[in-house]
Formats: structure tokens, C-alpha cells, sequence
């Protein structure tokens, strides 16, 4: 009992990531259909933006940076990579906005590989240690270790969340959102600025990954180049098990994904970890490829 | 048409008689070198190009530190050593090539070998040539399952490895043991001949799992592991998974030691995992000359030769082949592959820094050299 209650925490703990991600990824598709398989490198420049300005501002030791220090940075480095999101945006997807969406899937490969290479020429090929690290110290509940660290990044993941559940809801902009995902051209008629909506959306669900790379960096210590990669691929199953377009479903599918992943590795070992994860997908894409909660036609977002 | 095919056929005769008269040139050249009776000429085969650069320089440092000893020593035989560097740029075909290179240039032995992947096919051209290699660094268990006679490993193998490890665990009374490793070739061969050893000793192995390279988060592994309640954990892959481990192992608390092989020996394990994590972490590896008792001088004079650069992990063993060679070469007093050969094999008791050399019927060490290091407050200690 308390073994299984162990792994359900240890799978909350990837989940809040894989949602986190998979939230941009859902987002996107949602309003102009297209999987931006850059994403997980937005993820990966967050990752490596937030480790720039902490080693910057706390002159690598890191220790004395106060919570005030960490939380400037996070939200600078999240605002930064949503403005990179909408530079990607603006140059590699908007000229292609009515060409096949083959052609803009294929400029979304092309602008990760760019991403992970610069990253790669400009940080370097080696893993870097993030510059602050997170005390070992914890809970006990139930025979089950929980540390701090854990419980603040689901905290703060699902906080970033019902945010955006609140501003796809609530504000016009959310509502906007909503009816591009439904009709396009309509909204254009209707006198929606489309570009500045699609603009938007791109912003957010980079400002969301980059968050994730930061708290990835932070818990996790280490981050490299290629740290985007195998996230995004995980993500995108986040969102497709979720049904993708679906905000609910996204963080649901990360959240269930990477349950099963801890449950899988608990079970079966480590190296089954990716086969169960993208078994899973392809089962999905099979069998119900609308997801956990998509409707065969239904109002996306 | 005639005409073009006449002035053709002109041309490509000029061109055979250029290409002879340029062959005859350079193969004198090189045979002007052999034959100056006042020097031996020593064959060294390292990376001095591509990823493994930086190992394959510092190796080199060493040898031609040897070497300048040795010949400020008044030489071997009356002559000096002269070392021919080539370039196997740790790739199979490179390798072949520059060890053709060598062959045809005579040289007397051969000392090098980084790469297990390029050592292979050289050690087989060397060994068709009936020229003495020495593999200063290189350890795959294939290098002396080839039978080659001419071919000597001063590197503990992979096996001597698992042993270490294992005897280490047997000697703390730790008896359940989880052996960890990333599916690389190098780590699987490493943990499968782990489990080997572990049982050999009595022990037993009550978890054998594998990762992904990649992997970040093992805490669902680490859960695993707390429940199976191990007396060591010894985890075969590279330094940027096993720090993450490591720092994961301590926060859920799982129980025992933590052991890690030479693929993750670097300092770089104790930054990812941090110095209270790391704390305690056995390696298992093979002699660094900083940690070696006894090594303080050769450690001196590298850094006062090259610009206070440490040696490298393998520079200790490339000092040794090179005396190790000088020193056959003086028992043997000839220079002939057969005498070479027969010294070498016969070394008795050869002590170089940090290790005993001497070989077994397959040309490798007799008694591994592969120790147990121990982080003690951030720094790598010599354990055992």
C-alpha cells in the first residue's frame, strides 16, 4: 500500500511536468491545427535562460539567492521564451499559415533541430548544473517520503494551470482563443485579429514550457541541449492521450502518462519506461483518437 | 580523336613515372629514418584528433616524458627512442590505416591503444606484422580473446573491474546486492560481469535493471529499490545519469552503498549530484596518478613540463607502457620482434606507478589494477 501511494507521488512529480508541456502543445493545435514539434526546445531554452540569469545574478554559488531572486527570474526567463515563442511564431509558421499543413509540420522540425543547435553552439554540448539547488529535506505520510521540492512543483505547476484554465475562461482574450478553435475565417469577419490571438497563444504555451524547464533544471539539476526532445515526444503523448485541443485533457493525459510511467518502471524496469509511454500512444491513436476526454466533434480548448 | 588519345596516353605516362619517382622519394625517406643506427623507433597509436582528443594528448604527454627520460638516461641499447605518433581519432578504419602507416615504417613496438573500437582491428595488423603492441588504456575483454601473442594489456580488463566492485561489497559484509546499468555496451558487459562476480563471492543479486541514458527522474526506480532494501547498489553507465541517481538514491534514503563504475568517474558526479549527496560514493577505477601513493612526483614534473595541466586518467599507464618497453627492451638486448616478445612476456614484478605489472597467459595483467576510490567531503580519496 504505502509502495504504490510511493509511486503515485513519484508519478505526480513527472506528470506536473509532462502537462505543464503538454499544455502548450494542446493549445496550439487547438487554434491552427498544427503539432509544434518545437516545443520541447522552447522547454530546453527556458531550461537554459533560467540557468543564464540565476548563475548571472547569484554569481554561481546560489545559496544566498533569496525566493524574491528565484521568482524574478522565473518569471522573467518565462516571459523572455514566450516572446522566442512568438519570434518562431511570426517567422517559421504565420508565412505558412495557408500552405499544407504538411509543409508547416516539416518547418516545425526544421525550427527545433535550429533551436537545440544554437543552444547547443551558444551554451555548449556538456551538461551544466543549475546553480541553486533544492534541500533534500521532506514529509512523511502514510510510510511514504515526500519532499518539499516535490510538493512545491506540483504545487506550482498546478497553480500555472488553473491559472490559464481561468484565462481561457474568463477573459476575452480566453474567449477569442476559443472561437478561432472553432472557425477562423468567421472570427476575421467578425473583426478578431486572428494574428494577434495566434500570437498570443504561442506566447503562453511557450511561457508555460519555459516554466517547466526552469522547475526541470531546478529539480532535477542538470540540464543539456537535448533535454527538449525526448520531453516534447512525451508531451505530445500527454496531449493526445488527453485528446488533443483539449486543455482539461492535457494536463489529465501528462498527469495519467506519467503515473503510468512510474508504475511501468516500478513493475516491468527502467528501460520499459519509453516503450509503455509511446505503447500507450500508439494504442490511443488506434483505438480512441480523440483521447480520454475528446468528443468525436466538440469546442476545443 | 587519334590525337587526343595520343597526347593522353603521354600524359598518363608522365604522370606513373612522376608517381614512381615521388615513391621512390618518400619510401627512402622513411627508411632513411629506420636505418640511423642510434635510435628506436617506437610506434604510438592515440586519439589526438575528435572527442577522445583530450585523453589521447595527455596519454601522450606522458609517453614523451618517458621517453625523454629515458633517452637523458643514455637510452636503450646504446640508442634512443624516437616515437612516431599517429592519429587513430578512436575510429575502426583510422585506426587500420595509421597502424599500416606504422607497420611500414618499421617501427620496433607500438604503444597506444584508447579506443577498444580501434585498438581491435590495429592490434590485428600489428599482430600480422609480428610487431609488439602495448595497450596502455583500451579494455574490452575481446583485446586479449583474440590470442594475439604480440599483443600486451596494461589496463585492467572489465572483468577485474566486477571483481573489484564485488570484492569491495563482499569485504563490508554487504551481500544483496542491485546492479544498475544504461544498456550501453560498455555498462551491460560491465554489470553483467558484476553479477558474475557478486554471486561468485556468495552474495546475491536481488535487482538487475536497466535505464535510459537520457533518464532524469528515477524515483519511482529508487522506490523500487528502497523496497527490495539492498546492501549496495553498484551502477555500471556514465557520470550524467549516475550524479541524478545518486542525488535520488539519498533523497528517498534506500539503504546501503552506493558504487559506481569508471564510466561515471569524473568530478562532474559530484557537482550533478552535490557534495552531500555524493558523500560516500565508491568508484571503481582504474589508477589516476593523483591518487596514487607514490605518484607525487610524476604528478610534479607533469605539471611542471606542461603548463600545471593534471594528467589525465590514463596518463599514469601510458608513462608505464613506455618504461615498460625500454625496460624489455634492455632484458631482451636486441630489438627483434621474437626477443621483444619473449621480455616482455617474461616481465616479472615490473612496478610501475600505482600497479605491478605482470602478465597472464593471455597477455593481460596478472593482478588487476583497478581500485576503489570514495568521495570524502567533495573529493575522490583512495579507499582501497
Amino acid at each position: 500500500m504505502e509502495i504504490i501511494l510511493q509511486i503515485l507521488i513519484d508519478g505526480l512529480v513527472i506528470g506536473a511536468f509532462y502537462s505543464l508541456v503538454a499544455l502548450g502543445y494542446t493549445m496550439v493545435y487547438g487554434i491552427i491545427k498544427l503539432l509544434n514539434f518545437a516545443h520541447g526546445d522552447l522547454y530546453m531554452m527556458g531550461a537554459f535562460i533560467g540557468f543564464t540569469f540565476l548563475s548571472i545574478f547569484t554569481g554561481d554559488g546560489g545559496v544566498n539567492t533569496g525566493l524574491l531572486g528565484v521568482g524574478i527570474v522565473f518569471i522573467g526567463t518565462m516571459v523572455i521564451v514566450g516572446l522566442i515563442g512568438m519570434g518562431v511564431e511570426r517567422i517559421a509558421y504565420r508565412p505558412l499559415l495557408l500552405a499544407p499543413r504538411l509543409s508547416i509540420l516539416i518547418t516545425a522540425i526544421g525550427v527545433s533541430l535550429s533551436l537545440e543547435y544554437t543552444s547547443m553552439i551558444g551554451w555548449g554540448a556538456s551538461y551544466k548544473v543549475y546553480p541553486i539547488k533544492l534541500p533534500n529535506d521532506g514529509l512523511q505520510i502514510l510510510g511514504t517520503q515526500i519532499s518539499f521540492a516535490q510538493i512545491g512543483m506540483i504545487l506550482l505547476s498546478a497553480l500555472l494551470m488553473l491559472g490559464l484554465r481561468l484565462f481561457i475562461d474568463k477573459t476575452i482574450y480566453g474567449k477569442a482563443m476559443r472561437a478561432i478553435a472553432l472557425d477562423q475565417s468567421a472570427c476575421s469577419l467578425m473583426g478578431v485579429n486572428v494574428h494577434k490571438i495566434i500570437a498570443l497563444t504561442f506566447f503562453i504555451g511557450a511561457s508555460l514550457a519555459a516554466g517547466a524547464g526552469i522547475m526541470s533544471g531546478v529539480y532535477y539539476g542538470t540540464i543539456n541541449f537535448m533535454m527538449g526532445f525526448i520531453i516534447g515526444l512525451k508531451a505530445f503523448t500527454a496531449a493526445v492521450l488527453g485528446g488533443i485541443g483539449n486543455i482539461t485533457g492535457a494536463m489529465l493525459g501528462g498527469l495519467v502518462l506519467g503515473i503510468l510511467e512510474a508504475f511501468g518502471t516500478f513493475y516491468l524496469g527502467g528501460s520499459w519506461k519509453d516503450v509503455l509511454a509511446f505503447g500507450i500512444l500508439i494504442l490511443f491513436l488506434v483505438f480512441k483518437p480523440t483521447g480520454i476526454l475528446g468528443a468525436k466533434e466538440m469546442e476545443r480548448m | 580523336m587519334f590525337h587526343l588519345k595520343k597526347y593522353s596516353i603521354i600524359a598518363i605516362g608522365m604522370l606513373l613515372i612522376l608517381s614512381l619517382f615521388l615513391s621512390a622519394c618518400s619510401s627512402e625517406g622513411s627508411s632513411g629514418g629506420k636505418s640511423s643506427s642510434d635510435e628506436i623507433l617506437v610506434g604510438v597509436l592515440l586519439p589526438v584528433t575528435g572527442n577522445n582528443a583530450t585523453d589521447g594528448k595527455d596519454m601522450l604527454n606522458a609517453m614523451k616524458m618517458a621517453a625523454e627520460k629515458i633517452n637523458n638516461n643514455g637510452g636503450v641499447l646504446g640508442k634512443k627512442l624516437k616515437l612516431e605518433v599517429t592519429d587513430d581519432a578512436c575510429d575502426p578504419q583510422t585506426a587500420t590505416t595509421a597502424a599500416n602507416k606504422l607497420v611500414s615504417m618499421k617501427v620496433t613496438a607500438v604503444v597506444g591503444g584508447y579506443c577498444s573500437g580501434s585498438t581491435l582491428p590495429a592490434s590485428g595488423v600489428f599482430n600480422n606484422a609480428n610487431i609488439p603492441m602495448i595497450v596502455a588504456a583500451a579494455n574490452s575483454s575481446e583485446l586479449p580473446a583474440q590470442g594475439y601473442e604480440s599483443l600486451f594489456l596494461i589496463n585492467g580488463l572489465v572483468p577485474d573491474q566486477a571483481k573489484t566492485g564485488a570484492d569491495y561489497f563482499k569485504d563490508k559484509g554487504a551481500k544483496n546486492i542491485v546492479i544498475i546499468h544504461d544498456n550501453s555496451a560498455y555498462a551491460k558487459n560491465l554489470a553483467d560481469f558484476a553479477q558474475k562476480s557478486v554471486e561468485e563471492n556468495g552474495g546475491k543479486v536481488i535487482g538487475f535493471e536497466a535505464i535510459n541514458p537520457e533518464e532524469k527522474d528515477f524515483g519511482s526506480l529508487m522506490t523500487k529499490l528502497k523496497s527490495l532494501n539492498p546492501d549496495g547498489t553498484y551502477f555500471t553507465g556514465y557520470y550524467a545519469a549516475g550524479g541524478l541517481m545518486l542525488k535520488q538514491f539519498k533523497e528517498k534514503g534506500v539503504s546501503g552503498f552506493f558504487m559506481v563504475g569508471d564510466g561515471s568517474y569524473s568530478p562532474d558526479i559530484i557537482e550533478i549530484a552535490g557534495a552531500d549527496s555524493a558523500d560516500g560514493l565508491l568508484v571503481t577505477a582504474t589508477p589516476t596518478a593523483n591518487f596514487i601513493p607514490g605518484a607525487d612526483e610524476f604528478v610534479k614534473e607533469y605539471k611542471s613540463k606542461y603548463n600545471n595541466l593534471s594528467p589525465g586518467p590514463f596518463s599514469a599507464l601510458s608513462y608505464n607502457g613506455m618504461n615498460l618497453l625500454a625496460d624489455a627492451l634492455k632484458r631482451a638486448n636486441s630489438t627483434s620482434s621474437e626477443d621483444l616478445k619473449k621480455a616482455l612476456k617474461e616481465t616479472k614484478g615490473f612496478q610501475g606507478i600505482g600497479q605491478v605489472i605482470e602478465f597472464n597467459d593471455q597477455n593481460s595483467l596478472n593482478q588487476s589494477n583497478f581500485h576503489v576510490m570514495k568521495v570524502v567531503n567533495g573529493e575522490f580519496t583512495l579507499e582501497k
